[in-house]
Parts: structure tokens; C-alpha cells; sequence
């Protein structure tokens, strides 16, 4: 059964100027993000994928609201909420929420827990002083925390911890949808799968959506159904958890695919050549996967649910039923 | 969330009560009582701060007993009056005037100026340099091309061309006047401060928390700048204590017949004064350097409170 349509993102841009020049004039644009289209149902774990600088946290960011977009559009259950105005008056943000990528900013210093979780309530919801503060043990309780927390400063927490409390603050006001910008990648490992298995337990018992973000695909393997693979502000391949780990289309997937790390100990020689065959092959094929301005090529239909910005002659290439392509 | 509405409403008010009071007990000290523990670490700064604020007492509560317009008379029986004698402790001037009561009345004068200074320049200044950083952009780059602005023009001059101009003017009314001078170091330093502050993504947490941008400014970052806001006031304090003494030493500062430290000082620009009648100036001279020794040491010692590495306390 296919679910509810959430979120649309439709061939969003956003540019930055670059302002130079006697006059400080723009002299040219910084292509964050340049045409993705992404579409999020309810209930499901979308994964956004890249290397830094591919423009994912920009993406994140419009899609709540931090920035604006230059083109395109955004609809949640089919409003247009590009605009500031109408986010306001929608009061957007209480069913779209964001979970930062280093808690140790995320938080601010000077407040203590209480106050930092409540803030979205306070914001959003009419509620007494006590309700306030039941509210907010609550939370704490669903993120692993006592309510010893409350009128602690965020210095006085583990790393762990401290990504648990933003992940309190982002389901405060019981959101349908929430990007989580990197939420682990500043967290040891260890920590990681218990920040993880949080947010997987608070989707089950709030039915949140999560756009999921990350460098690495290992972590988002056992997380999302669906993912996007960003290079250079553009969506190079887009399609089911199948689609992407088993049938990966553009070289730069396979790339970032090899570059998971092995932990089979005994596997790890084959895994590295594995790896360097498929630099190889990168380097090699690089020129067709992207246009004369290092741009990625628009993305081809190759099955339902499976996108890829490949060359127009592998797609017929596929078509005539050769079945995997091989390089 | 069922399961977990219930667990919270099981939560009696004397249970909510009780968690609140552990937790606070539990909780890190306020920014105060680290000051307060600094200042008893370090004596000096201890010391410091209970003959400022002494000082400030003694001449605000002295001045009272005093008649202005009385002392103020010319009385040319007193004429260079010796100090340590009974009626002038510490003699008197050209005019006969003791010198001892004009000390205390143009303490009161000077130093109220420069509190009163010291507020409105830097809450104006704090303000303008929060706005600024925090909006960027168009509004920045205007409001930094203001700044710039009164940077550049001779500000010292134009205090003294206004002041000749205007008719009829009080301690008031000039405070307010330097005001609309002194505002721009503090703003420029906070600008600079709330600038990387606002990058910070807490901020950007509060914006999707639906938090206004005013409540942003000065709920979430002026707590940040805090120990920064301390330690600069602290300092312009001391240098507007030297923009009113130098203004009134030139002779532009308060009206003629209100006494200040700039006027007192104003008696050593003449070299019988400077070398035989000393009472008439050093005194003031003094003073003023112990205050701003003073406050100096207060804000070493608010500098290092706030900043969690130099702290001399323990713990
Ligand atoms: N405020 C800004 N002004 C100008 N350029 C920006 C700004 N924010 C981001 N960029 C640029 O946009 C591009 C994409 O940035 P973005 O932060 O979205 O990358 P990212 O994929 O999240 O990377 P990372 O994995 O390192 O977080 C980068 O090249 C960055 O330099
Ligand atoms: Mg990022």
C-alpha cells in the first residue's frame, strides 16, 4: 500500500552570491543546490546521500524553513510553503522539525535542558507551567534521560546524550516529518547506534517521517527505504533501499558504495582491491557521467522507482534487455 | 505516546516539585556566584571593588551635606587657604574655595556622568552591534557604514562646538550628548562577537523552534555574550570617567561655578599652581588615578571569571 504524499520538493535551488568587485556586486553564483525534486511519503525513512560540499545540508535547511529557496518549490501535504509568509501563518515548523549534526552547537550553552526543549512548545502550544514541565520529562523520558536533566547545563552531557536532548526538542511538538542533518556523524561510534535506535523508536510511536541525511551510506542502510544520492547539488540516483545497495546505476553510487568500510576482517584485502578497481573505473568513466561543465547529467527513468543520471545510451543500452551493464 | 502520556500524568504536583528542587541543587552556579568566587580569590580585586563602590557612597551621601551655589563663592580672605588646617582640610583655591568640598561634589559629578555614560552608550552600543551582526546582510552593511561614519568625524570636536552652541545645557544633557558619541567601540566588539555567534546552529534551532527573531537576539545570544558585555562595560567605564575629566579640563565640559575632577585638574595648567599651591590639584590627580586602578583590577577579575580557563578560583 502506498502511503500518504508528505513532503515535494520540486526542482529546488538555492544559489548563493558571491559578492566581489569595487562595488561589491555579485559576481557569480554558488550552486548549493541546483534542481533536486524529492518526494517524501508518510512513514517513511528518506535517505540523502553525498560527499561534503554536495549541498545536503542546504537542501535540509530549505526543506525546514533556515533557507530560502532561489527557485522551485516546496509543498507539505500539498501546500505550497516556499514562502516565509505562508510557513508562518501554517505554523510550519511545529510539523516539520530538524535534528542538527553536532550537538555541541545545536544546544545552546547557556540554557539549561528544561528550557531548551520546552522552547518549541513555548513557541507552539499554549501550555501551563506545570503541563510545560510534564511535557518535557516526558520527552526526556522517551530520549533515555531522568528528570534529574532538567536544570542541567548542555556542557554537563555526554556527546550521546546531548544528541538524545536535540532529539527530544525536535519531536517536542509531535512533527510528522523531521531532517535529521548528520545526527551520529559527530558521535563515537559506540554512541552512534543508541542515538539511531532512539530515533527509530520515536518514529514507531509517533509515525514521523525522517529525511535522513548523511555521508555514509553504512549508516543509513538500516535506516531508510528510500535514498537519494547527491554529487554537486544534483541528484545523481535516486530509488529504493534494493534499488541502491543491489542495482547501483551511476559510478559515483558504486564510488561511495565501495567506500563503506569493511569489518569482516578476512574480506578486507578483497574489499580494498575491490575498491581501487572501482576508482579505476571512476576515473576512467568520469567524462561520460557529467556534462562539459562538470554538472551531472539529468536523470533517466530505468525502472518505477529506480533514477539514475546516466548517459542516454546506457539507458537503451539496458532497454534492449543486456540486463546489469557491465564496465 | 499513550503509554508514556500516562507515566507523566501519574506525576503528582508535590513529585514535579520535588524533581524540580533536586535538579536545581544539582545544577552548575549561576554566572554570579563564579564572580563572587573571584573576587574572593583574588584580594586585590576584592579590595578594589569595596573602595569603588565605598567611594561612590561616600561622595554621593557627602555631597548632600554640601551647598553648591555657597561653596562656589569667591571668598578672597581664603585666598590659597593652607591644607590640614581646621576649616580647610585640604586648603583652598584662587577663589578661597575649599578644595576638599569641591573634591566631593566634582567626584559625585564626574562619576555620575560617567555612569550614567557608561549605560546609555553601551546599551545603545550592545544593542546596535546585536542587530547588526545578527541580521547581516543589507542591514549590517548599512548600519556599518554609520558606524564608520561617526568613526571618522573628530568627535571631541564637535562635542565642544555643540556644547559652545547650545545656550544652556546640565550634567544631563551633556551626559546624554557624549552618549551619542561613545557607543561605537562596544558596538563593533559585539558585532564582531554575535557575527560567529549567529552561524552557530543553536540559532538556527531556535529559528525552527518558531522563536521570534528579538526573543533570538536577546534571549539566546546576549547570554552568550555575556561575560563579554561585563568585562567591556566595566572598562568603558573607566574611560568615560577620562571623557568628561578631559572635557571639563579644557574648559567645554560642565557649566561654569559646577565643580568636577576635570576642573580641579584644570588648576594645574598654572605654574605658580603646579609647584607652590599642589593642594589645588593633586588630589583630584590622584583620585583618578586610584579609580581607574581600581576598576581595572575589577575587570581583570570579571574577565577571568568568565572565561573558564584563567579562573583563579578553585572549583
Ligand atoms: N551561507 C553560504 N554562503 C555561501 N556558500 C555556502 C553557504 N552555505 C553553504 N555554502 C556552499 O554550498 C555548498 C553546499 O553546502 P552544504 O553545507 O549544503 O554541504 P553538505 O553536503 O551539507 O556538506 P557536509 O557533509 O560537509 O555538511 C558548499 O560548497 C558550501 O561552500
Ligand atoms: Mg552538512
Amino acid at each position: 500500500m502506498k502511503n500518504k504524499e508528505l513532503l515535494k520538493v520540486n526542482n529546488l535551488r538555492v544559489h548563493y552570491p558571491v559578492r566581489g568587485g569595487f562595488w561589491n556586486r555579485i559576481v557569480d553564483n554558488v550552486k548549493a543546490v541546483d534542481g533536486v525534486s524529492i518526494t517524501i511519503h508518510q512513514g517513511d525513512t528518506y535517505g540523502l546521500i553525498g560527499e561534503s560540499g554536495s549541498g545536503k545540508s542546504t537542501t535540509g535547511k530549505a526543506i525546514v524553513g533556515l533557507e530560502d529557496a532561489t527557485k522551485g518549490n516546496i509543498y507539505y501535504q500539498g501546500m505550497d510553503i516556499t514562502k516565509k509568509s505562508t510557513r508562518r501563518k501554517l505554523k510550519y515548523n511545529r510539523e516539520v522539525q530538524m535534528i542538527f549534526q553536532d550537538p555541541q552547537l545545536s544546544l545552546n550553552p547557556e540554557k539549561r535542558i528544561a528550557d531548551i526543549i520546552a522552547e518549541p512548545l513555548r513557541n507552539f502550544e499554549k501550555l501551563s507551567k506545570e503541563e510545560e514541565k510534564i511535557r518535557v520529562i516526558q520527552l526526556l523520558d522517551i530520549v533515555g534521560l531522568g528528570p534529574e536533566a532538567l536544570y542541567k547545563y548542555p556542557h554537563q552531557f555526554s556527546g550521546g546524550q546531548r544528541q538524545r536532548i536535540g532529539v527530544a526538542r525536535a519531536v517536542a511538538t509531535h512533527p510528522k516529518l523531521i531532517v535529521a542533518d548528520e545526527p551520529v556523524s559527530a558521535l563515537d561510534l559506540s554512541v552512534q547506534a543508541q542515538v539511531l535506535n532512539f530515533m527509530k523508536k520515536i518514529q514507531e510511536k509517533f509515525n514521523i517521517s525522517y529525511l535522513f541525511i548523511s555521508h555514509d551510506l553504512g549508516v543509513v542502510r538500516h535506516m531508510c527505504n528510500h535514498i537519494a544520492i547527491m554529487n554537486r547539488g544534483r541528484l545523481v540516483e535516486v530509488g529504493t533501499k534494493d534499488d541502491i545497495y543491489n542495482h547501483p546505476m551511476h559510478i559515483y553510487t558504486k564510488r561511495l558504495l565501495a567506500a563503506i568500510p569493511e569489518t569482516n576482517v578476512n574480506q578486507r584485502k578483497a574489499h580494498h582491491e575491490n575498491r581501487l578497481a572501482v576508482e579505476k573505473m571512476y576515473q576512467d568513466h568520469k567524462s561520460e557521467y557529467y556534462d562539459e561543465k562538470g554538472e551531472a547529467l539529468p536523470l533517466q527513468k530505468i525502472s518505477e522507482t529506480h533514477f539514475a543520471a546516466i548517459p542516454k545510451s546506457r539507458v537503451n543500452l539496458l532497454k534492449s534487455g543486456s540486463g546489469e551493464v557491465s564496465d | 505516546m499513550q503509554k508514556s502520556l500516562e507515566t507523566g500524568a501519574q506525576l503528582s504536583k508535590e513529585d514535579l516539585i520535588k524533581l524540580s528542587d533536586e535538579a536545581k541543587n544539582n545544577a552548575t552556579p549561576s554566572t554570579f556566584k563564579i564572580i563572587w568566587k573571584e573576587f574572593k580569590a583574588d584580594k586585590m580585586a576584592l579590595f578594589s571593588l569595596i573602595f569603588l563602590v565605598a567611594f561612590i557612597v561616600f561622595v554621593i551621601v557627602g555631597s548632600m551635606f554640601i551647598n553648591v551655589s555657597q561653596m562656589m563663592q569667591t571668598n578672597i580672605m581664603n585666598y590659597f587657604a593652607k591644607p590640614f588646617t581646621s576649616n580647610f582640610l585640604l586648603g583652598a583655591d584662587a577663589g578661597g574655595r575649599p578644595i576638599l568640598e569641591q573634591l566631593i561634589v566634582g567626584s559625585r559629578n564626574s562619576i555620575l556622568i560617567a555612569l550614567g555614560l557608561t549605560v546609555i552608550s553601551s546599551a545603545f552600543g550592545i544593542c546596535y552591534g546585536l542587530i547588526s551582526g545578527y541580521f547581516g546582510r543589507v542591514t549590517d552593511l548599512s548600519m556599518q557604514r554609520v558606524y564608520d561614519f561617526m568613526m571618522i568625524i573628530p568627535s571631541f570636536m564637535i562635542i565642544i562646538e555643540i556644547v559652545n552652541i547650545i545656550p544652556n545645557y546640565n550634567a544631563i544633557t551633556l551626559t546624554l550628548l557624549l552618549s551619542l558619541f561613545y557607543w561605537m567601540g562596544t558596538q563593533r566588539l559585539i558585532r564582531s562577537q554575535v557575527l560567529a555567534e549567529s552561524q552557530k546552529d543553536y540559532v538556527s534551532a531556535s529559528k525552527t523552534s518558531g522563536s521570534s527573531n528579538l526573543k533570538i537576539i536577546f534571549k539566546q545570544i546576549m547570554p552568550n555574550i555575556s561575560s563579554l558585555i561585563i568585562v567591556d562595560t566595566t572598562i568603558s567605564f573607566a574611560e568615560n570617567i577620562g571623557v568628561e575629566t578631559g572635557l571639563s579640563y579644557l574648559g567645554f565640559g560642565l557649566p561654569v561655578g559646577t565643580p568636577s575632577l576635570g576642573t580641579l585638574i584644570a588648576n594645574a595648567n598654572d605654574a605658580d599652581n603646579i609647584t607652590i599651591y599642589w593642594w589645588t590639584w593633586l588630589p583630584a590627580t590622584i583620585e583618578i588615578i586610584l579609580l581607574c586602578l581600581a576598576i581595572s583590577y575589577i575587570g581583570a577579575a570579571l574577565r577571568r571569571a568568565t572565561n573558564s580557563t584563567q579562573r583563579r578560583s578553585t572549583d
